[in-house]
Order: structure tokens, then sequence, then C-alpha cells
């Protein structure tokens, strides 16, 4: 019986692995939105849909926009024509060249209504910019017109949630007119998908790349593998037992299994650092909340070292500030943050007349953000400078809905990432009565933020930072805490790995022995 | 060789008794606060100053199992007596009836029994307030047409036999005979049903958590503490183990206590034992 | 036959109240489709376009209507978050769970039915009780950590199974058994022990009716009685909780798939209730309780084969 059992075990063994020599497998906590890059989408998508489908222009690691298909672009003197360069040479999947008539065609495509472009209403003037006019005077030249002046303009097109504005093959589309695959220049192609279950990707041996060093969505591309596989699995525990079982190569972990995984030889930890920030965000508007001393007694009864480390395992870094910590814009002034001080936060609360007042936190306990164990932190500090604060733990579609009613006292929620600082203030700022989601009303600072949004001389932009800095800080409409820090382990038999704030980009890894 | 009925009853009731104790203790004291967070104190493995251990928050096990006993067996018991209560009346009122108020009656019952607890309770949940009012009240209400099913089956089985009509014809109203001949029939059932029902409500609020979709923490209850456990395995172990060790001898002992108890009211078979 | 034709019309309005409890419930969770696809920094008209888009604008009874009458036609709808056909794709998830579910199942009665047996004969005894504790310890461990506790024996520390992902059977036969070894073993041991209880109970019911007293009073022996007469009729009222079983086995497989990452009919719904995605939900629930109710039935119109006393009635 033992012996059967043996030989069957090593049956299994000898048969469950097949050979992964020139594949990379990835783990993705949820499967692809669709394959359709910038319209049904999420940030998993994004990502990974940036292997397949590139864009005239992309970030760097530092957030700044550069050329990616385009070889250069310019802004006229008046700031209302862009001039795209584009690379010659450049190959579909399908093995056709691109020209200026497939730019022109992608954006016919992403501005047709029908086409629902996450990012149409930035560019169609709902949100203040429109684009007048796009035209192709010669092949390699494609040039677009806007109807004023704007700095943010070259940073929608980048945008990884606007799918990058992918030039996309016609043949992308069905003859009907309904969507079938990507047909982009990436250095992958779109392979098998298995919906709920993997998506794999196929290497483009004929990809042209940009010969500049590698420098996050730009630079050089380099391929060196067959295929990557990126499975979807739900579960974190899952994850972890996969890597060490071998079955992964490459996923982003939980701060909690960092050093598991760091004592495993087969494994690697990396960090990426995002601009993601974790916050508790209040309601200014709210009876209680509308006094800005009990917002500020709020902010400084928390210890944030202590918060941080505990959230992230010793791993994240407070951040007080709206300007995320990797970004060039973050300086000495934006290292000051709430200073801890729980004796002058009875002060405030006692001055302000708070009686007990019940505060309610929501949070949730999605696996990949923070939200309930900051709020389970919090709250243990809160109440010990006599805040009565009480947790209410929801599912997340429960939670974002009352984040976007600001139906809400306070919420711990997590902001998806914008890579301009700018863009990043406007993010969480606007008048609620317009949208209710946004936790920033005071118009002094709107006015600043309008200012930073058509600034595109960084030298400008940081006194104004700087300023936004120190408002918000004062009227307390949120509470930063730190921004994300995520661990991604990997094989060491895969070289090239160098994690940054998108972690998921597979495309110069390789496979040692 | 068999084991004397009493000892098994024993062994039951004085698991039983033990978790009520613990439970009414956890209720109003604990060693430490079990709330209380402590950073220096992380994840603790069992030792002199924490005899239990402490959690991913430095909080201590053993108050948290305490406080987590009374949390668990309340709403336990309150779900098994709300689903049991419910699905009697409907079982019995729709078995003695017949016709096309059972029809009706049942038909409701079953398209209640096709729906996964899984999307009840959280149908439920939103609607009633993720507390565990509302655990008690989706579960209750989750379980109760299989107990309605059980207790409809029974009745039918029974109602054209020789002592019911007997009863009916020396005059007894409908009332008295169905407390007095009917109910007792079904204890057996319910009885099993009942103990297992107590395991499922633990359980299912466990799984609840580790879906997303349970009684809100912090409170501890042995299913969310159960669930949170798991990132823990490989360095916490005693995290998972002692809530699971918990709800394991506590099933043990209502399963014995339960069937201790059946051979005692069931009438067919007082007597024998 | 008639019997047949009445219970098989009684499931219809069973399936009718589902349909319209389903759509009403889902509607009153709090949690908008159109906000959770367009993320957290989506503005308020792009959301009510998109809504728009979707239908989801439209009054609660218009949407009832729309949405029962392409019912009718047996076209569920599409997907919200991804557009896929509800129908083709809730039918392909729940042949996946069904293969993990009724080879469990099958397997668990294999041994639970005549373990049960065996322990109510001997209740009290050693046997008895050690079969219930192992019963209700297996019943007391959640599948999560049952299901986690293989992946860490079987998957990692053996490496006898691949850990993560699924091949159909269809595509390759030997593989795809290896990926379903361990979310069968974990329902199988799951319901090992609930099956053990029920078989256990109502077998102890049977034991002391009149006829088996009859039979041993007949000098049948110990043996002879139990499997003629006590294990036979204990068959019937485990066959019926066999199928109350399969169906709530249908909900709660939702944590074995997201375990072993299985695309069967539970995560699907699991997936779909956190996206709000109306179609999806609806699609499985339906689907869950025809099945449900499929189920059920075949098993009323098979209780007069196990139960002799249903038969001569």
């Amino acid at each position: 019986m033992q012996s059967k059992l043996l030989l069957v075990g090593c049956l299994a063994s000898v048969l469950a692995v097949p050979s992964y020599a020139d594949t990379i497998r990835a783990a993705l906590n949820q499967d692809l939105r669709s394959s359709q890059p910038g319209v049904n989408r999420d940030g998993n998508s994004d990502t990974v849909m940036a292997h397949v489908a590139e864009g005239l222009v992309s970030y760097d690691r530092g957030g700044n926009v550069q050329p990616l298909l385009a070889e250069t672009y310019a802004v006229s003197e008046d700031g209302l024509t862009y001039t795209f360069k584009l690379r010659e040479g450049v190959k579909f999947h399908n093995g056709e060249t691109m020209t200026s008539a497939d730019v022109k065609w992608s954006f016919d495509y992403y501005l047709d209504p029908e086409t629902n472009w996450y990012c149409l209403e930035e560019v169609d003037g709902t949100n203040g910019l429109k684009i007048v006019s796009y035209d192709t005077p010669d092949d390699q030249t494609f040039t677009i017109t806007i109807d004023k002046p704007d700095a943010m303009f070259i940073d929608t097109l980048a945008r990884t949630d606007c799918g990058g504005t992918a030039i996309l093959h016609e043949t992308s589309l069905n003859p009907d007119g309904t969507w079938n695959k990507p047909i982009g220049t990436g250095p992958f192609m779109f392979g098998e998908w298995k919906r709920g279950q993997s998506v794999q990707f196929d290497k483009f041996d004929d990809y042209q790349s940009r010969s500049d060093e590698s420098d996050g969505f730009v630079g050089k591309k380099d391929p060196m593998v067959d295929s990557i596989v990126f499975m979807a699995i739900p579960d974190a525990a899952t994850v972890k037992i996969a890597l060490e079982s071998g079955d992964l190569d490459v996923a982003t972990i939980q701060e909690s299994d960092v050093e598991e995984i760091r004592a495993n030889p087969g494994l690697e930890v990396g960090l990426a650092w995002t601009p993601v920030r974790n916050t508790f965000i209040l309601q200014t508007r709210d009876p209680v909340l509308q006094d800005v001393r009990i917002r500020q007694a709020l902010a400084i009864s928390l210890n944030y070292e202590e918060l941080v480390a505990s959230v992230t395992e010793g791993l994240g870094k407070v951040n007080n500030s709206p300007v995320y910590d990797t970004s060039n814009f973050y300086t000495e002034v934006q290292q000051q943050g709430f200073e801890y001080n729980p004796d002058k936060a009875r002060e405030l609360l006692a001055e302000a007349g708070y009686n007990g007042e019940e505060i309610v936190v929501m949070c949730n306990k999605r696996a990949a953000v923070p939200s309930f164990n900051m709020s389970v932190l919090a709250q243990q500090m809160w109440q010990a400078v006599g805040l009565n604060v009480r947790l209410e733990v929801l599912d997340w579609p429960t939670q974002l809905d009352k984040y976007r009613s600001g139906d809400h006292m306070m919420q711990a929620t997590t902001y998806s990432s914008r890579f301009d600082v700018a863009s990043g203030f406007e993010q969480i700022s606007g008048n609620k009565d317009d949208q209710p989601r946004k936790v920033w009303e005071n118009p002094d600072a709107l006015e600043l933020i309008d200012q930073a949004l058509a600034t595109l001389d960084p030298a400008k932009r940081q006194p104004l930072f700087d300023e936004l800095h120190k408002m918000i800080l004062h009227d307390v409409p949120i509470i930063i805490t730190h921004n994300d820090v995520s661990p991604i382990a990997y094989s060491t038999e895969i070289k090239g790995m160098d994690p940054w704030t998108s972690p998921m980009v597979l495309w110069n890894l390789s496979r040692g022995e | 060789m068999r084991l004397p009925f009493q000892i098994n009853a024993m062994v039951g009731g004085a698991i039983i008794g033990f978790l009520l104790l613990v439970a009414l203790c956890g209720a109003f004291w604990t060693p430490y606060d079990p709330l209380g967070i402590s950073f220096s104190d992380k994840l603790t493995p069992p030792g002199p100053s924490h005899w239990l251990g402490t959690d991913e928050f430095g909080r201590d096990v053993a108050s948290r199992l305490m406080a987590g006993a009374a949390t668990s067996v309340w709403v336990s018991i309150t779900t098994v007596t709300l689903a049991i209560s419910v699905g009697v009346v409907i079982g019995v009122t729709s078995g003695y009836a017949r016709g096309w108020f059972d029809r009706i009656v049942m038909a409701f019952n079953d398209a209640l029994l096709a729906f996964p607890g899984i999307l009840l309770a959280l149908g439920l949940l939103a609607v009633l307030g993720a507390n565990k009012y509302g655990i008690i009240v989706a579960l209750g209400i989750a379980y109760s047409p299989s107990v309605a099913r059980i207790v409809r089956g029974t009745v039918l089985s029974i109602r054209e036999r020789e002592f019911i009509a007997a009863s009916r014809v020396t005059g007894n109203s409908e009332i008295y005979t169905m407390c007095r001949h009917v109910l007792p029939n079904c204890i057996a059932p319910l009885t099993v049903l009942a103990t297992s029902m107590f395991g499922w409500v633990l359980l299912a609020e466990s799984s609840l958590s580790f879906l997303g979709l349970g009684v809100p923490p912090p409170a501890p209850t042995w299913g969310n503490m159960l669930a949170s456990a798991r990132p823990f395995i490989a360095q916490a172990v005693w995290l998972a183990v002692l809530p699971g060790l918990c709800i394991s001898i506590t099933l043990l002992g209502i399963n014995l206590l339960g069937d201790a108890l059946r051979d005692r009211l069931d009438p067919r078979m007082r007597g024998r034992t | 036959m008639r019997f047949i034709i009445t219970r098989t019309a009684m499931a219809i309005p069973t399936l009718l109240i589902v349909a319209v409890t389903v759509f009403i419930l889902i509607r009153m969770v709090p949690g908008d489709p159109a906000a959770l696809m367009l993320g957290d920094n989506a503005d308020a008209e792009s959301v009510a376009r998109l809504q728009a888009r979707l239908g989801l604008d439209q009054p609660l009874p218009v949407q009832f209507a729309v949405w029962f009458r392409h019912l009718l036609t047996g076209d569920l709808g599409q997907s919200i978050t991804t557009g896929q056909e509800v129908l083709p794709l809730v039918w392909k998830r729940f042949l996946v769970s069904a293969q993990i579910v009724v080879v469990a199942v099958f397997l668990a009665c294999l041994i639970a039915v005549p373990a049960g047996a065996i322990a109510a004969w001997r209740q009290n005894g050693r046997l008895d009780v050690s079969l219930v504790s192992l019963a209700t310890l297996l019943m007391s461990i959640p599948t999560f950590w049952l299901g986690l506790l293989l992946l860490l024996f079987l998957g990692l520390k053996q490496q006898w199974l691949p850990v993560v992902g699924y091949v159909s059977i269809a595509d390759d036969p030997w593989r795809g058994i290896l990926y379903l070894v361990m979310p069968i073993l974990t329902m199988f041991l799951h319901e090992l022990g609930v099956l053990l209880r029920m078989a256990r109970a109502s077998t102890l019911e049977v034991k002391n009716l009149e006829y088996i007293s009859h039979a041993r009073a007949k000098g049948l022996a110990e043996s002879t009685v139990l499997w003629r007469h006590a294990f036979k009729n204990s068959f019937g009222p485990t066959w019926t909780l066999i199928g109350l079983v399969l169906g709530n086995l249908l909900g709660g497989i939702a944590v074995v798939e997201t375990v072993f990452t299985i695309p069967g009919i539970g995560r699907l719904l699991v997936d779909a209730i956190f996206g709000r995605d109306y179609p999806v939900i609806q699609g499985c629930m339906l689907m869950i309780a025809a099945i449900y109710v499929v189920v059920n039935l075949v098993v009323d119109l098979c209780y007069p084969l196990f139960d002799p006393r249903v038969a001569v009635e």
C-alpha cells in the first residue's frame, strides 16, 4: 500500500510539472477585465496589457512622460498643437509596419463614443479639454490640436488607466466592428486567454525596441522568454504556497509573508514603491467633523511611526503628504507631516467642546489594501485620547457606494496611483456639490490646484505643491498615512528583476539556470 | 463492549457546561483586554505572560478565545433557536394543513432552500446591517427551510397513524394533538439537525469571514479568529489551532449531549436503553 | 405517473420565486456595478453614462420585465464586467464544480453510509464513539483550512500535486485529474463527517422500529438484520438528505474553489457578488436553484426504490 502510494506520487510529480523552461508564470489576484486596453479595465489589466500594446508616450520610473512609439514630440509656441514624430519600422503583431494612418485610426477609435474609452471625458470637452483636430502630414508624423493650453494633456495620453492610449492595428476589431483581440506593437503578443484562469502572452520576435536605456514603461524592451503566463489566484495563502513549490515564478505578496519568503533559498523579495496613498478621509460637512479642531485632534493623536510600521511589517515609511515620497516634488517641506501629540489632541477636543460623540470609521477587508488593519490600530490610538470611535466593516462595493455619495463620517480608503502630483491633488479635491466623493473643497486650494494643473515648469510647480501641502495639513480633510510599498517575490531563476512602481512589468526578465 | 449511556451524556454535559461557564466568564472578565493592541507583543508564542500566545496585533489569544466564546455561543444558540422556531411553525402548519396552503408554503420553502447560504446571508446582511444581530437573522432564515422540510415530512408520515386519529376521536383539539403527539415525534430528527446546525453557524460565520462577508471584527468570535489566522500558518500555528480546537471540542460535546438527549426524548426509544 | 407530473410542475413556482427574489435581493444590496467598474476616480457623469448604457438607470420593474422576457427565450443576458454571454458561462463553470461535488459526495456516501450504519448498530460502543468523534472533527474543520493543510502537505511538502491552476479533463485527462484531486479530497473529508452523522442518525431511527425487533426475534443473525433491514431502510432518509446536501454544496464550494483556484460556479458567483455583476449573479443563482430542484426531484422520484414503506403506500 505504502509503495503503491509512493509510485502514484512519483508519477504525479513527473507529470504534474511540464517543462516551463522558457515561460514565466506570474500571479494576478484577479483575471483580466478584458483584452481591450483603456476600455473595460482595472489596475491589473492596465499593467498586463502594457506588454501587448504601446502608446505614443508613456511613463518612465520617475513618473515623467517620455516618448514611446513617438521618436520625439514637440508642443507649439501657443501650446495648442502637439507634433509626434513616429519611430521608423515599428511592426504590429500581424507583421504590418506602423504609420501615422494607424495612429489616426486609433484616435478615431478612441474618440468614438461607441468605444467607451475610459478617458474620453478628459479630451472631448466634458472635463474642460477638447481635442479639436488631428492630422497626418506624412507617414511618420502625427499632429493633435487642442482647444486651450493644458499641461495635463500629454499626461492623459500616457495614463495607464487610459490604456496608455495604445496604438492598435485596425484588425484588432472584427469586420463587424466588435472587439476581437489587441493587435499592438508591444514586446509580447496576446495569446491564449482562459477566462477566469490565466492569460498567455507569446514573445513577439519582430519587436522593434527603443535603443535608450530601459526605464519604466519606456526605453529598451528585450523579450527573452517565449511566453509569460499570468494566472488569476485570489487567495494570498495559495500564492505563497505556489511560489514555494515552484508553481509560480513571480507574484506580489503580503507584507506579513516577506520574512518567510526571504528565508526560502529559492526565492527573493523586492520592494516596489508606489504613489498609491493609504488614507483616512474625513467628511468635512459632517456635524461633528466640520470643526477643524476635531479633525486636527484626529490627525495628531495617531502615532504614525508605530501605525505604519505595524501595517507594513516595518517595510513602509510614514508620509502625510499628498505628494508621494518617490516623486521629484517630495522635498523637506513634504517630509514635515503631522506631529504626534496626544496631549495637544486632548486640548483641542476640549476646546471644540467634544463630548464623546460617536465617530464611525468605515473600512473593508480586501486583501490588497490595509484599510482594516489601519482602522483597528488607529481606533486604539483615538480611544486613548478620549475619542469615541466605532469601526464599521463593509464589503468593498458598499463602501465605494458610500465614498461616491460622501455619505460617511470617516473611511479608511486607498487611492489608486496618479503619477502626476497635481493630478494627485485633483483626485481628492473639488466641490462636493458637484462631486460628492471629493474630500477637500477649500476654494483657495482648488485655485492653487488649477494653477498647478496648467503649469508645466517644475520650478514653478514646486512652490504650489509646498503651499498645498501646508494647507492640507491644517485643514485635515484627509489623513494620509503612507504610500504603498508592494513586496514582490520571485524565483532566483528569474534574472533581470528590478522592481519599481509597476512591479508586474516583466518584459525584460529571463530565466537563468 | 458498550459505554453506559450516562457517561456519554456526562462527557457531553461536562464539555457544554464548561463552555457555558467560560462564555459567561468571558462576557464579564478576561485576563487581558481582548481588543488591547500591543505592538511589542506581536505573535508571541504561548508562554508564561500570555498562556496561549498573542495574535498579529499583539492581542492576548486566551482573552480573545474567552470573549469569543461568549459571542460565538450566544450567536449560535440564538440562530439555532430562531431557525428551529421558524422552521417548526412553518413545517407543522404546512404539513398539518396540506392542500394548496402546503403547496404554496413549500414552494417558497424550496426556493429558499435552493439559495446558497452565502448569497442569502450577504443579501440579508446588507439589508439588516453587518452586526451579530444581522448574522443571527440571516443565518436563522437561511437554515429554517431545512427544519421546515424535515418537520413537515415527519408530520406527514405520522398524521395518519392510529394514535393521532385516536387523540382526535377522543375530542382533543388539533393544537393539543399537535403539541402532544406530533411534536415529540419531530424531536429526534430535529435534535440531530440542531446539533449539526450549531456547528454550521460556528463554521458559516468563519467561512463568511474568509470570503470577506463575516461578522465585523475586531470583536472576536472563534470563526473570525480562525479565518484571520490563515496567513500566519507558518509563523504562528497556535492562532489557528486554538480556535479550531475550541470549535471541534464544542461540536463534540454538543453532539454527545444531543444524542443522549434524543435518546431520552424520542418516544420510540423511551425506555429502551 | 401523475405524481411525476405534479412533482415536476411544482418545481416551476419554486424557480419563479427564486428568479424574483434574487432580482430584488441583489438590488437591495448597496453597491453599483457601474461605479465599481470605473473605480475610485470616475466622476458622476461617467458613472451615469455607463449606467444608462447598461440599462441600470431604468426603473426596477422595467429592468425586471426586460430580463424576464429574455429569460423566457433562454437568454440570461451578458456579464456587466466581462461582456460574456451568461448562460454558456454559467453552464461551463457549473460543469467544473459538478465534477468536484459529485465525485466527492459519491465517495463520501460510499464510506459514510455503511460506517454510519455500523456506528448506529454499535451505539455507544467504542467504535461508535470513535466514528462520531472523527466525524465531528472532520465537520468542524472549515474547508478553507482543510484545503490549506492539503496544499501545504501534498502540494508543497510532498510535491505530489500541482498547487495552482486548472486543466479541463476534456483537454488532458490525466493532468485534469491531478488538478482535481485536492479540491475533491477537501470536499470529501468535510462531507464524510456530515454524512456519517446523518446516516448514523437515520439508522438509529429504524433500528428500534418494530419490524427490526421482529426480525431479531425471528432469530436472524445480527449481521443479516443489519444488512437486510436496517441498512437498506436507513438509506431512504439518508438519500433525502443527500439531495439537501448537494444543493448546499454548490453554494459552499466557493470556498474550495477560491483556495484551489478552480474556475467553478462558486467562485464565479462570489466574484460576481463583489463586482455586483447582476446578470451573472442571477444566472448563477437560477442555475444553482434549477440544479437543486432537479436533484431533489430525482431524489423524490427514486425514493420508493429505497424505502419499502413508501412503496407499499
